[in-house]
């Protein structure tokens, strides 16, 4: 391995100054669990890793506020969102979440900032989090700035963060009675990453929703929100014709990827089936945010 | 052959827990990936990039810049030290580095290294080799007429007799063609009321070892010691005496435990590189694959089956004609044979009079492929037993009814004209009918859910003539000791056979000590694979304390000790020798019967010592909008005859089935140009525990297998036999589609149901 500097700085702020905007070889280090495989397959060569796991305690804390948001520090491991019980109380559909998410191994050491940083349209969470509306605090050198999670992601590993930015905390807005799931659809084994996620919030009942959300990840090139679904399914009773167009309508609308998980035209029926499939799940069984 | 009389010991037949369990989970026992010599250096590999290329420069001037770079080697070097550095058990094809041709994209064309593996590998990525390239091949039934031929010369290894032929043969791809005729089968064909002929596919997957492949070498110049992951030592030290032109004797290989083979840890992988850099360097020399290397060393056979059967009027099968082409990749490896001696069994266990095979080996541009769990095996299961799904199907016969008539059941001929004993194919096929409810009503599902059920069964021979030795100690305080080069794999092997001598010795079989492979001190042993040690290795080693016991006797004898006195043993050495002291050795050697096939026909009065028969029954859910399928419910059932360990075999059959489950849903090496596009564990997905059935019954039929070791015979490989037709025919009794190549993806299932509704899926 080509040797590199490795600095463990005690402060977040500290650590943004430690970055370099114009050099892609420093980057922050989180969990690392995505940062070392990129090493180890020689993708990726750092000259400088500024490793985040010394800055302040409460970058890993997870605080619930009295009106049910949540600001959740970048560095709290994917297993304490896993574990909370504020997190199980208000935001069910991130513990259920958690357990199609990986393994136990990497949840344990795997960031919540990584998570949203990497830009892997694969990932689980963000989703999820698109579909709860939460957002990132971002902070650079001398900036910060707060970015829906919907906006921070641009593109295939691609984000809108600058090279010395970090994402500082996720805040989770109240959920006030909506229903979400998540559905993770996989082709190959059925630990994979997901060929599909399709993460829905909806507020309302049978008789017509006042508020939806439809999200599809994986077989895209980042975690998009679809608003044709979405606004297709906000007024008329809320049937089972209703969640058949709206796939029909995600199912046109989004751009899919081919892959070995799955061709484009059977991941289009696996977007009209699972979207259809996520938003009776919601309205039926689905779990009170 | 050696008579049989059971003792009663009641050693064998007993579930005792695995010997070495305890110190494997307490991290204690060695593995060679642990092994760290004064003075080794590792080694990093540079892979071609090309499928079919000759080599016109190897630039390593930039690398072996790198600050720490020892040396980097090349072929040229290698021949300097050994000067015919071709290996290969069936064939002398395979380079130690490539010489001046490359034929495979990942295949070894220079060594770098170091003392710190990150610094050779760093410098591998430097090293730059320019190719000429070459057309290639890469489809099996393609390579057995194309103009592009992987090499130019054929060259047998001179062990097989039925590979001689073929010595020096120009311009071909043919690795070997094996002919077996039975009966008349055009005569059949002619006179049949139906027909019915179909093509199945597999695919290239491989053995994913948790433990890559990983050898270290050292030398003094006049002897080599071989620290290696193998399940072939013998055969790694004759090659290797052979390659160097040594005698044996100068030749050491060792072998601990290895965390897993499954077929791919045969003959010689990185044994002779790193032996011949260990002479180039004159420093003990470490190679340890990483997990994505394994993709570039060792597969199993794609294949192409295409099956015609001749069927009655009233279902009896009464031709078959068997045409297989196995995509043996670059080079040879045991890919002949597969071809052979599992192309035999090629129409299945059923009893047909009238029998035409063809079975080709075929080189292609592809990695190499060997033994896999089932010698090719599945792959023949997978097409027969499709294929006589569809047959009962078309005849609107119920499927096990129509596999019940067509069944060979013992005192019938066989294919080769060897008269079946032992065999079990209609024990199997009861057991799992029964397991299964076949006679109760079934529920076929609703909504979006349709359910199906099927059950396949599949057979075996045993590779043979194949031998084992093994040699038994019985210490002067009466402790005894097994040296048996069996490799324990994860198999439990070391336990069945501490059992086998606990039964002859009428000791606890936890109190037996197994030594593990040291060609220095274990005696010859053909290798651990096929399924054969239980029978070959059992049999060795029931002889050898036969002897040792008989010895005991004489001991007792020459003593004055009355026969079946409780005198204990330290007691007949102290009266000998009066101290305790000496060394009681027993061995044993074993080799079946056998007559070889005729050349042409294939015929043998007996062409096996022993049949393995596997079954499996398989429920499943269809979700008609995705094609997703959910097994239910699974039964895998085996005759092993008499079950050493009940609780070893079970896991084995289930072991087994779940791998060939991966074969049979997920696994599948993706190219582009040659280029295996998927080589890492994050793309090439082998089953999870979320991916098993939730429930699964493993079972053997009461057996005894007559000319076995206490009725034993192998176990190993039974459970993969019948999953993946299994699988394909429960899939068309759900939905009514037939998938005819592996694997069998959601998409490839919703395809074919988009297909049969008139309304294809585009591309
Ligand atoms: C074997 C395995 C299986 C997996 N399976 C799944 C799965 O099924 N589903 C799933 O969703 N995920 C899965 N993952 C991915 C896992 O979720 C991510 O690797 C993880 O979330 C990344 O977090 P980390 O803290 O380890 O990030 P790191 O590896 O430390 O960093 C990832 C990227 O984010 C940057 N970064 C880290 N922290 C910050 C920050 N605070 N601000 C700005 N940039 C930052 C880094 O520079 C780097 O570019 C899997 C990972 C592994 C190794």
């Amino acid at each position: 391995m080509i040797p590199f500097e490795m600095l463990e700085p005690k402060s977040l702020r500290d650590a943004t100054a430690l970055l370099d905007a114009d050099d892609p070889t420093i980057r922050p280090l989180g969990g690392g669990t995505a940062l070392m495989l990129m090493m180890k397959a020689g993708v990726f060569q750092p000259s400088r890793l500024v490793s985040l796991r010394s800055v302040e305690p409460r970058y890993s804390t997870i605080t619930v506020n009295s009106d049910g948001s949540f600001n959740i520090g970048a560095l709290a491991p994917l297993a304490s969102l896993e574990h909370s019980a504020d997190i199980h109380k208000h935001l069910p559909v991130i513990t259920r979440t958690m357990q199609v998410l990986s393994n136990v191994r990497v949840r344990n050491v795997a960031t919540i900032g990584g998570c949203l940083a990497h830009g892997d349209p694969h990932m689980d969470l963000p989703p999820v989090l698109i579909s709860l509306g939460a957002k990132v605090r971002v902070i650079g050198p001398d900036s910060e700035r707060t970015i829906p999670v919907a906006d921070l992601l641009t593109g295939y590993y691609e984000t809108q963060l600058a090279k010395n930015e970090l994402i500082a905390e996720l805040i989770i807005p109240p959920q006030n009675g909506k229903r979400s799931v998540y559905l993770k659809c996989t082709t190959r084994a059925a630990h994979d990453w997901p060929a599909l996620g399709v993460a829905v919030s909806v507020a309302g009942n049978r008789d017509g929703l006042s508020e939806a959300h439809v999200v599809i990840s994986a077989a895209t090139e980042r975690a998009q929100r679809v608003e044709q679904a979405s606004a297709l399914l906000v007024g008329p009773p809320a049937n089972d014709k209703l969640f058949k167009d709206a796939g029909e309508a995600a199912a046109s609308a989004v751009e899919l990827i081919g892959d070995s998980q799955g061709s484009v035209p059977y991941k289009r029926q696996l977007v009209r089936v699972f979207v259809e499939r996520a938003l009776r799940q919601a309205i039926d069984g689905g779990i009170t945010q | 052959m050696n008579a049989i009389t059971p003792t009663p010991g009641g050693q064998v037949g007993r579930s005792i827990p695995r010997l070495e369990a305890t110190s494997k989970v307490t991290g204690r026992v060695e593995y060679v990936h642990n092994l760290r010599l004064p003075g080794m250096l590792s080694v990093k590999l540079v892979r071609s990039t090309v499928a079919h290329g000759r080599i016109k420069s190897i630039d390593v001037e930039e690398a072996l810049k790198v600050p720490g770079v020892h040396r980097i080697v090349t072929s040229e070097d290698v021949l300097k030290v050994i000067p015919v550095p071709y290996y290969g058990p069936a064939f002398h094809d395979q380079p130690i580095l490539a010489i001046g041709k490359v034929h495979f994209v990942g295949e070894p064309v220079a060594a770098v290294l170091a003392s710190d593996p990150h610094v050779a590998e760093q410098a591998a990525r430097l090293v730059v080799v320019d190719y000429e390239e070459l057309p290639a091949v890469f489809d099996e039934v393609e390579a057995l007429k194309s103009k592009t031929v992987v090499h130019e010369q054929l060259k047998p290894a001179g062990t097989f007799p039925d590979l001689k032929h073929l010595h020096g043969v120009r311009d071909t791809n043919l690795a070997l063609d094996f002919q077996l005729v039975h009966g008349d089968p055009a005569k059949a064909f002619a006179e049949a009321d139906h027909v019915f002929e179909h093509t199945f596919r597999t695919q290239q997957v491989l053995h994913v070892p948790l433990e890559p492949y990983v050898s270290v070498a050292e030398t003094d110049g006049n002897t080599m010691t071989i620290h290696t992951a193998s399940q072939s030592p013998s055969f790694v030290r004759l090659e290797i005496a052979r390659l160097l032109g040594w005698v044996e004797n100068r030749v050491r290989v060792r072998v601990p435990f290895l965390g897993g083979g499954f077929g791919g840890k045969l003959y010689i992988k990185l044994e002779a590189l790193v032996a011949a850099l260990s002479l180039i360097t004159m420093r003990p020399v470490k190679l340890a694959l990483t997990m994505e290397e394994q993709f570039y060393t060792l597969t199993k056979h794609a294949s192409t089956f295409r099956i015609k059967s001749a069927v009655s009027k009233d279902g009896r099968v009464t031709g078959r004609e068997c045409e297989v082409w196995w995509n043996g990749g670059a080079y040879a490896d045991i890919g002949p044979r597969i071809t052979q001696k599992s192309g035999f069994t090629a129409p299945g266990p059923y009893d047909i009079e009238n029998v035409k095979i063809d079975s080709y080996a075929l080189y292609t541009n592809l990695p190499p492929a060997g033994a896999l769990r089932g010698f090719g095996i599945p792959q023949l299961v997978w097409a027969y037993e499709s294929h006589t799904d569809l047959i009962a199907r078309e005849l609107k016969i119920d499927p096990v009814a129509f596999r019940r008539k067509n069944l060979l059941r013992d005192g019938r001929e066989q294919a080769t004209g060897t008269v079946v004993r032992d065999m079990g194919a209609d024990a199997c096929l009861e057991r799992a009918a029964e397991l299964m409810n076949w006679d109760a009503p079934f529920d076929r599902g609703s909504g979006t859910i349709k359910r199906g059920r099927a059950i396949a069964v599949g057979f075996k021979a045993s590779i043979s003539p194949t031998t084992s030795v093994a040699v038994v100690n019985v210490a002067a305080d009466g402790s005894c000791t097994l040296f048996c080069g069996t490799v324990d794999m994860g198999q439990g092997s070391d336990t069945a056979m501490a059992q086998l001598v606990a039964e002859v010795l009428n000791i606890p079989a936890e109190t037996v000590r197994v030594v593990h492979s040291d060609t220095d001190v274990t005696p010859y042993d053909m290798a651990t694979l096929g399924s054969r040690s239980t029978f070959h290795m059992g049999h060795a080693v029931r002889l050898a304390a036969e002897d040792a016991r008989a010895k005991l006797a004489a001991l007792a004898t020459e003593v004055g000790v009355a026969p079946g006195s409780n005198v204990p043993i330290r007691e007949l050495f102290v009266r000998k020798y009066k101290m305790q002291a000496g060394t009681i050795v027993g061995t044993g050697s074993y080799i079946p019967d056998y007559t070889s096939p005729h050349q042409g026909t294939g015929q043998s009065a007996n062409v096996t010592p022993f049949w393995m028969v596997g079954a499996t029954g398989i429920e499943l859910e269809v979700d008609t909008e995705t094609g997703h399928v959910k097994i239910t419910k699974m039964i895998n059932v085996a005759d092993v005859g008499r079950a050493i360990n009940p609780k070893i075999v079970e896991s084995q059959l289930s072991g087994a089935a779940i791998m060939q489950l991966g074969f049979t849903t997920t696994e599948k090496m993706e190219f582009e140009g040659g280029q295996c596009t998927n080589a890492s564990f994050a793309d090439y997905k082998i089953p999870g525990f979320a991916d098993l059935p939730p429930t699964m019954t493993n079972v053997v039929v009461d057996a005894n297998q007559h000319n076995g070791p206490f009725g034993a015979k192998g176990v190993g490989e039974s459970g993969t036999f019948g999953v993946s037709p299994a699988y394909a025919n429960a899939i068309e009794d759900a939905v009514g589609v037939r998938i005819t190549t592996l694997p069998i993806t959601p998409e490839k299932v919703y395809r074919a149901m988009c297909a049969a509704r008139n309304e294809p899926l585009e591309d």
